[in-house]
């Protein structure tokens, strides 16, 4: 039972919340919630019932409906006369059956006592322990009976918003972690007593809420609402019924309920609503609702065989919404196996158009495209040659587009079936690979490409018999999934559209994919757009009924609105739920829907905000994981950047704390650095939590409090991590230093390490550079400084990175002082006698027709130049054998290889001492190679060797 | 050409700074057999110079002959390959690489770049050394799975090639391979014999030295003769001729260093460490390496701080030195000791001052 953990968190809470109940007795307690809980119960009761059905059970259970309706009757009573505080519900005892043993002891005294978890024990006795005094009692059962996590929220049906973290808000007092944008936190936060009423006692009327509430939280209000079977829309109309708002009487809302007459309703007044709904239904209805619980549990328990007679009690009590017959469900899944296994998304998949649910405009425009394609496009291209030519913009092909789960691949099939033609479906299942050439001559042969075939009329015409009225669509799904494997059947598709006899129906998810740049332009665009909640509602509500399951309209609104838009997941959610319960309420649905909807996204910034805030250290420890693993590498990183900007609460005015827990905070981000390191080094992944807690958690808990600005005229606003641009300018600088590094070692006048270089060397090469610039007259510090840098191999680069590197913010750039002009003059001079230099570091030799790779170092130096040629002869050799279609490429590469030799060659007779070693042919043909390999299609063995060598030579680039 | 490489000596006979050892070498490469060696010392006190004098001495002047080369390996370490860049220098009778600047991986590069030498032995048979020699850079920056790996090839291979190994501190040279090596330690030199290199190499350039000029630099030169040579150059090149009490211009770095420390010492709150972060940004980005900008920052501060701190001041740099070499990000933990002195300076000067 994983919740089992959970449960002890929640202990603490629950219990407070008890606490808080009893010792203000004052609070108007709500007559009882009975209904909505009882409802909850049994959904989870049903899955553990089996374990109950046992004969020696089976008596007891008789004697409690005797008694139970009685004894129901006056403990509402007393609920309502003493408002006493409501019923804890403790109920999931049942889940063990260890729990089992002790309530059939206590069952004897429950006349004596004033019972409070009757629905929990319905028919099962198992809660009904004798219990004296509430609290004790309660806490003691909490403690030995561990009750679900779900339970405790369905309790929570006086506080439950959106996350458990605003329930539990409420015990301990403003400990909200949900601050909706601006808007302030209600005044009474938590201090008033949240009524339960009957479950529709809104049913039908519209709200809208309007500014700060008293004492909810606008999503708590927004589910006490739709809890109770009310309607919460966004914006006032005629529609609406009341508008919920308590201060602030001026937005425009409320001004557009003035005028259209809306009536006014502060909390209170809602509160008084669902508590008057409550007595008056309430006690007829929980007494009938009781016995047919009763009725409805034990009878299954009895035998298997009298699924009849619990339908019917189900059937009698469809209305009331509280049938809890555990087997009927049983039964239908067994009918449902009957009929057909199928998924209700297959079963219940639209067979006409009518059926699809919203984007009926395009549907019909789909219809439309498809009606008119032949007669537009066969005809008027083949037979009526002196008819009007077709429209311009017609497209051969339509491209549906849109979310899953929104009917893109039912609207295809459906207006194509319509229309009478035989759709063929071609999916990512297939393969869509590029075209053999071959295969477009006829379909002998190779199946390789179902899709060149279809699309050849004349082959396909003698597969169908030759029924001339057989109409054909292509339908072409998931095309944004070609990938790797449908190589270049993207462009396949294009040139089949080109030259289509029947028309062709692209569906993809995401038309903007990069994929799909070339295809949207053949294609009629019909993007699919989300279906509207009540629209999904709608159709939820018929399969719902047809299925014989029990749901309320609100409750499957709400399901609608949390899968977005995707129906195929709704209805999936629903068949899932209809395993387990026949009766679907608006919080099984929010619980059901809670994990996935908490999984949102939050960004880096927001969550570093939230860490840090003022509530900061009231997270609990998950909420801050969560938090701080919303992106595990860069919140670290913001966090180092900004922890320094706030001014811990804790600390107040005083200086040397703060600057105490800046320091630990520090030494723990530097902790969560070297657990990093264990993380991605030695692959530690058990730690990263370790790392979330030292370099996030930690820091955040020390300092977390106002934020403030350090410098003059930054904006208060937590800055992206500095460290990210820094450690990349460090490591081209570092690069750059290591081509400075190698140069001088070619020299062959010196052999520093590189840190040396930096360290000791730098500052005198820069003087030798710079000064003799500043100092001597222009002819002279320039031969100087070019004589100086020739000895040390020293290049224009190398020059400008010992000027950057020795950079200082706020000291001088070293550059000061030189005039642009001799400037110039150095740079004409170092170019002019780069033709008559002894070079030995091989880049930095610029040949003619030969690309410079600046980033790129060659090495160097007294190889003979007759080596490079045998290289290349190699290489030209490799080359052909490996390539055989692309002789084109191969000619191209050896005059270039040619030219290349002869002008090195020519080079060399000119004296300059070029001594290029064969890494510097082995890169020119090397830069041949992948462009090779985008031919080598066919020959898949080939193509591996030419893929091997491809990416190393883009590597060594 | 720079001094520093221009009067570097070039056989053993020529060193002058630490002659007994070169000597000693001498005499040990006469016999034929030559060990492991391990030089360490501070930097600047010769060691490469004695490698490279003593290579010469093995294998005569061919050693000089050095070529820069990029080489690549690629590894199949189990389920990916990995490829590994990194620049050697070598001849014909050795290689000489910095296998740390590979990062972590540089065990790879050891292990391959040892079977590669062992491979291709040299056939040269006339009397000449059957051996190579791999010099290695920085041993003491190798990985502790490098040097694991080191160890039992040195071993094995040790019929075809030697390795000179050469690092700052043999601390951090596991004890297995120092047992393996003959360890040479190269103290640094003497402040007297740095002047006298100095002048030696002024009366070389016809200069003419102001008495206590070359003392001076000595002093400066944190008895690193490389630093007191580039010094000396570089004064030479400021201003000439020398005057007596010619101001010695600090390193870039060095200086930048300091202004960081008085910053420091000035003010200490979070606005200040948030301008010292971006400071010490300043000299990474610059290539200078963290450990280095953390002694010379501890130096600094030190130089500024009342005796009773500076015990626990040392205690804190070691403590983040220790953790920046266990981490990554160097920013981090130099931060984190700014934030540190800064936290127990600020309570000190309260404390004494009110």
């Amino acid at each position: 039972m994983p919740q089992d953990i959970r449960k002890w968190f929640l202990k603490p809470h629950d219990k407070d919340k008890g606490n808080g109940n009893a010792s203000s007795p004052a609070t108007p307690a709500p007559s009882n919630s009975e209904p909505v809980l009882g409802g909850q119960e049994s959904s989870g009761r049903r899955k553990t019932s089996k374990y109950f059905a046992t004969d020696k059970q089976k008596p007891k259970d008789e004697k409690e409906t005797k008694e139970i309706p009685a004894k129901r009757k006056t403990k509402i009573d007393v609920d309502s006369s003493t408002k006493s505080p409501p019923s804890k519900k403790i109920h999931k005892v049942d889940d063990k059956d260890d729990d089992f043993v002790l309530p059939i002891e206590n069952k004897t005294s429950v006349g004596a006592t004033p019972s409070k978890k009757l629905k929990s024990g319905s028919g099962r006795g198992v809660a009904q322990k004798s219990i004296g005094t509430d609290e004790v009692d309660e806490d003691d059962v909490k403690n030995t009976e561990s009750p679900l996590k779900s339970s405790g929220r369905g309790h929570g049906g006086r506080g439950a918003s959106g996350a458990p973290a605003g329930g539990r808000g409420r015990g301990g007092g403003r400990g909200g972690f949900m601050n909706f944008g601006d808007r302030k936190d209600p005044p009474h936060k938590g201090e008033k007593e949240v009524p339960e009423g009957a479950p529709d006692c809104l049913a039908g009327l519209t709200f809208v809420i309007s500014g700060t509430l008293d004492s909810l939280e606008r999503e708590e209000a927004e589910d006490l609402i739709k809890r109770h079977g009310g309607r919460v829309t966004g914006s006032v109309s005629k529609k609406t019924n009341y508008l919920l708002c308590d201060e602030d009487i001026g937005g425009v809302k409320s001004s557009k309920a003035r005028d259209l007459g809306t009536t006014f309703l502060t909390e209170n007044g809602l509160f008084d609503m669902i508590r008057a709904s409550n007595p008056a239904k309430a006690i007829t209805e929980e007494e009938s609702k009781k016995s047919a619980e009763k009725i409805a549990t034990s009878l299954p328990k009895k035998s298997p065989q009298k699924t009849e007679v619990k339908s019917n009690s189900s059937a009698t009590k469809v209305s009331r919404g509280s049938v809890k017959s555990g087997a009927s469900p049983a039964k239908r899944k067994e009918q449902n196996i009957c009929q057909s296994s199928l998924t209700w998304t297959e079963k219940y998949r639209p067979k006409v158009p009518n059926e699809i649910v919203g984007n009926q405009s395009l549907v019909n425009q789909l219809h439309n495209w498809l009606a008119h394609w032949n007669e537009q496009f066969l005809d008027a291209g083949t037979k009526r040659n002196g008819k009007k030519p077709h429209d311009a913009s017609a497209k051969k092909a339509v491209l549906l587009s849109g979310s899953p789960g929104m009917g893109k691949t039912t609207s295809a099939k459906l207006v194509s079936h319509m229309l009478g033609f035989q759709a063929i479906e071609v999916n990512a299942s297939d393969s869509r690979g590029k075209a053999d050439a071959k295969i477009y001559k006829g379909i002998g042969g190779s199946n390789a490409n179902s899709v060149k075939e279809l699309v050849n009329n004349e082959a396909l015409s003698a597969n169908m018999d030759r029924s001339k009225y057989q109409k054909t669509v292509l339908i072409m799904d998931e095309v944004d999934g070609m990938s790797a494997g449908d190589r270049g059947g993207v462009a396949d598709l294009i040139a089949s559209i080109k030259i289509s006899k029947i028309p062709i129906i692209c569906i993809c998810n995401d038309r903007y994919s990069q994929k799909l740049k070339s295809l949207v332009n053949y294609c009629l665009l019909l993007s699919f757009r989300k279906p509207t909640k009540q629209q999904i509602a709608k159709r939820l509500m018929q399969i719902a009924n047809a299925e014989g399951l029990q749901v309320n309209e609100i409750a499957l609104e709400e399901l609608a609105d949390r899968v977005n838009g995707d129906i195929r997941m709704a209805i999936n959610q629903l068949q899932y739920m209809s395993l387990s319960m026949s009766v679907i309420k608006y919080d099984d649905i929010r619980q059901r829907l809670l994990s996935s909807a908490k999984d949102e996204d939050i960004s880096p910034f927001a969550a570093v905000d939230k860490l840090f805030g003022f509530n900061g250290g009231k997270l609990r420890m998950d909420e801050r994981i969560d938090l701080s693993m919303s992106d595990p590498d860069l919140v670290p990183l913001l966090i180092q950047e900004n922890y320094i900007n706030y001014r811990p609460s804790s600390a107040g005015k005083d200086e040397i704390k703060r600057m105490n827990l800046i320091a630990r905070a520090a030494e723990s981000i530097g902790d969560g650095d070297i657990v990093n390191v264990q993380i991605r080094r030695y692959r530690q992944w058990q730690l990263s939590q370790t790392s979330s807690v030292a370099s996030c958690i930690i820091p955040a808990a020390l300092l977390h409090g106002q934020r403030e600005t350090l410098e003059q005229g930054e904006r208060n606003f937590n800055r992206f991590g500095g460290w990210l641009g820094k450690n990349s300018t460090m490591g081209k600088n570092l690069r750059l230093l290591e081509d400075l590094h190698v140069h001088l070692l070619a020299s062959r006048e010196s052999n520093p390490g590189r840190d040396t270089l930096r360290l000791d060397y730098l500052t005198l090469l820069l003087k030798r550079l710079t000064d003799p610039l500043r100092m001597l007259p222009k002819d002279e510090a320039v031969k100087k400084v070019v004589e100086f840098m020739n000895v040390y191999s020293i290049s224009q680069e190398d020059y400008d990175t010992i000027v950057e590197v020795s950079k200082f913010q706020g000291h001088a750039n070293p550059l000061e002082g030189i005039p642009p002009a001799v400037k110039a003059a150095l740079t004409r001079t170092y170019n002019e006698e780069s033709k008559s230099r002894m070079v030995r570091a091989a880049d930095l030799v610029q040949l003619p027709g030969k690309k410079k790779t600046t980033t790129k170092r060659i090495a160097a130096i007294l190889e003979p130049p007759d080596d490079g040629v045998k290289e290349e002869n190699e290489d030209k050799l490799a080359e052909s054998e490996e390539e055989n279609s692309s002789d084109t490429e191969d000619t191209v590469d050896t005059t270039n290889g040619e030219k290349l030799q002869s002008e090195l060659r020519s080079l060399n007779s000119k004296g300059i001492g070029v001594q290029l070693e064969l890494k510097g042919t082995e890169n020119s043909s090397a830069k041949k190679k992948p462009a090779g390999r985008g031919k080598g299609a066919s020959a898949s063995a080939d193509k591996k060797g030419g893929r091997g060598s491809g990416t190393a030579a883009k590597r060594k680039r | 050409m720079l001094w520093v490489d221009k009067y570097r000596p070039k056989t053993l006979d020529q060193v002058i700074v630490h002659e007994d050892i070169a000597q000693n070498l001498k005499k040990l490469v006469a016999e034929q057999d030559c060990p492991h060696l391990l030089f360490y010392g501070p930097p600047g006190s010769g060691k490469k110079t004695l490698i490279m004098a003593l290579l010469r001495q093995i294998f005569g002047p061919g050693a000089e002959k050095v070529k820069v080369e990029n080489k690549n390996w690629k590894i199949d370490a189990g389920s990916r390959t990995i490829d590994l860049e990194l620049t050697t220098l070598s001849s014909a009778n050795h290689v000489e690489l910095s296998p740390s600047d590979v990062g972590f991986q540089d065990r790879y590069v050891v292990q391959e770049v040892i079977k590669e030498m062992a491979k291709n032995r040299p056939i040269d048979t006339k009397g000449k050394r059957g051996f190579k020699v791999l010099v290695l850079n920085d041993v003491d920056k190798l990985s502790r799975e490098a040097q694991h790996s080191l160890r039992r090839t040195m071993e094995k291979y040790s019929a075809f090639c030697r390795l000179f190994l050469c690092c700052n501190s043999s601390s951090r040279v596991t004890e297995a391979i120092r047992s393996r090596c003959l360890n040479v330690r190269i103290n640094a030199p003497t402040e007297e014999q740095i002047v006298n290199v100095l002048d030696l190499i002024g009366k070389k350039e016809g200069l003419e030295l102001p008495s206590g000029f070359a003392t001076r630099i000595a002093e400066k030169s944190n008895r690193s003769l490389r630093r007191a040579i580039l010094l000396f150059e570089t004064c030479r090149v400021q201003q000439y001729p020398f005057t007596s009490n010619q101001a010695i211009p600090p390193m870039d770095w060095e200086e930048y260093v300091a202004e960081i420390a008085s910053d420091i010492m000035k003010e200490q709150s979070p606005k200040r460490l948030f301008q010292v972060r971006g400071k010490l940004y300043e000299l990474l980005i610059n290539c200078i390496p963290p450990d280095i900008v953390l002694k010379r920052l501890l130096y600094e501060l030190l130089k500024r701080l009342d005796a009773e701190l500076k015990h626990e001041v040392c205690h804190w740099a070691a403590y983040y030195e220790h953790k920046m070499r266990l981490g990554q990000k160097a920013i981090f933990h130099l931060e984190a000791f700014v934030a540190k002195f800064m936290s127990i300076y600020k309570g000190f000067l309260i404390a004494t001052f009110g």
